[in-house]
C-alpha cells in the first residue's frame, strides 16, 4: 500500500551553518496516528512546516505517493498551534465552511458539511459564535474542524494541547482517536501522545534519534531524559 | 475619560502628528489630518453597521465583493489582534518599568512598540501561512 506519507533525508535550516533538521527519513500509513516528540526547540513545528511547504527543504516529501505539489497537498488538514491563526470570521460556522465556499462548493451544501464538521467535534452549539467568545480548547476544537470539513486523507497537528487544562485535552483526545484519516502531531505532551497515537519518532536537536512503538519510545526513561523530556 | 474618546484618541493624535509634521515642514496645512479622521469615522461607522454574519454566504466565491469582503475581514481581524497585543505590550510596560512618563519612559516606550511590531510580524506570517493552506491565495 502506498504510504500517506513519505519523507527520505529531509534537511533544513534557516542559515547554512548550522541545520535546524538533519537527514530526517520517516513514513505515515494510512490511517495511522503518528506523534513528532521532541523538546522544546527539537524542531518538531519546523518539520510540519517543511512538510507544507511553507519552508523550502532539501530531500524527498512525497504525499499520497506523489511529489508535495499544491494540488497534492490540498489533501493534507493542518491545525496550527494557535487557533487564532486559522480563525478570523464572524462565527466558527463560517470559519469551518470558508474552504469549501472557497473551492466553489454551493452555499447552502458548505453550511451543511461545516455543521457536520462542527457536529464531530462537539462544537454543533457553538456554530453561530465568533470564535474569539470560546475557551482556547472550543477554538483548538473548531480549528480542528476547519481543518477536517474538507476530508483531508492526512492531518497535520502542531501542539495541539499546548496551553490547555486536563479536560480540554481529555476532549481532543477523544475527537482525535476517532478520526480515520493518517495523523501526523507534533508534541511534548507524552500522556497525551501515549493516548492517541501508535507510533512515534523522537526528535532531538533536529535528528530523529529513535522510532518505534509508542509504548515500547515512552517507557525509555533513559532515552527521554537524554532527549530532555523528564 | 470615556470610552468613545479613548477610541478617538490615536486616530486624533495620528491625525495631529500628520498635521504637524505638515506644518514643520512646508508650513502649509492641507485637508490631510481632517480626511484621515473622516475616513476612520466612516469605516467604524460602516464597521459596526454592517451585519457581518453569513455575508460570506451570500456572495460568489471569485467574485469583486468576495474579494472586498475577505480583504474587509482579514484588517478586522488584523485591528483586533492588533489591539489585544499593543494592551499585553503596555501592561508588560508598566509592569516592568518604574515609571512611565518621566526619564527613561521614551526608551521603554520605543522596545514596546518595537516588541509589537516583531509580534505583529510573527503573526501575520502564521495567519498567511494557515490562510495559503485553506486555498485562500489562490
Amino acid at each position: 500500500m502506498t504510504p500517506v506519507l513519505e519523507v527520505e533525508q529531509l534537511t533544513f535550516g534557516f542559515h547554512s551553518k548550522r541545520p535546524v533538521l538533519s537527514d530526517i527519513s520517516f513514513r505515515v500509513e494510512e490511517g495511522e496516528c503518528v506523534g513528532i516528540l521532541g523538546a522544546n526547540g527539537a524542531g518538531k513545528s519546523t518539520l510540519l512546516w517543511c512538510l507544507l511547504g511553507l519552508y523550502r527543504a532539501s530531500g524527498v516529501i512525497r504525499l499520497f505517493g506523489a511529489p508535495a505539489t499544491a494540488a497534492v497537498r490540498r489533501r493534507v488538514g493542518v491545525v496550527f498551534q494557535n487557533p487564532e491563526d486559522q480563525l478570523f470570521m464572524p462565527a466558527v460556522l463560517e470559519d469551518v465552511a470558508l474552504a469549501l465556499i472557497n473551492c466553489g462548493v454551493p452555499g447552502a451544501s458548505a453550511r451543511q458539511q461545516a455543521a457536520a464538521a462542527l457536529e464531530r467535534v462537539g462544537l454543533a452549539g457553538a456554530a453561530e459564535r465568533p470564535a474569539s467568545q470560546l475557551s482556547l480548547g472550543e477554538r483548538k476544537r473548531a480549528a480542528i474542524a476547519a481543518a477536517l470539513v474538507g476530508s483531508p486523507d492526512l492531518l497535520l497537528l502542531d501542539e495541539p494541547t499546548a496551553e490547555l487544562d486536563g479536560r480540554s485535552v481529555r476532549e481532543l483526545t477523544g475527537v482525535l482517536r476517532r478520526l480515520p484519516a493518517a495523523r501526523l502531531i507534533a508534541s511534548h505532551h507524552l500522556e497525551f501522545l501515549g493516548s492517541v497515537c501508535t507510533r512515534i519518532l523522537l526528535l532531538s536537536e533536529g535528528h530523529v534519534t529513535a522510532e518505534g512503538a509508542t509504548a515500547e519510545i515512552l517507557s525509555d526513561e533513559a532515552l527521554l531524559e537524554r532527549a530532555g523530556l523528564v | 475619560m470615556s470610552a468613545r474618546v479613548r477610541f478617538a484618541a490615536p486616530i486624533l493624535i495620528f491625525a495631529g502628528l500628520l498635521a504637524l509634521m505638515q506644518w514643520l515642514g512646508g508650513g502649509r496645512l492641507t485637508t490631510l489630518p481632517l480626511l484621515t479622521i473622516g475616513v476612520s469615522l466612516l469605516c467604524v461607522a460602516l464597521a459596526s453597521s454592517l451585519r457581518w454574519s453569513g455575508l460570506i454566504f451570500r456572495v460568489r466565491p471569485g467574485s469583486s465583493p468576495y474579494t472586498a469582503l475577505l480583504f474587509a475581514l482579514f484588517v478586522r481581524h488584523f485591528v483586533l489582534a492588533l489591539g489585544t497585543e499593543a494592551r499585553r505590550v503596555l501592561i508588560a510596560r508598566r509592569l516592568s518599568v518604574p515609571r512611565t512618563w518621566g526619564r527613561g519612559a521614551v526608551r521603554s516606550l520605543v522596545f514596546a512598540v518595537a516588541a509589537l511590531l516583531v509580534r505583529s510580524a510573527v503573526r501575520a506570517e502564521r495567519f498567511y501561512a494557515a490562510q495559503s493552506l485553506r486555498g485562500l491565495g489562490e
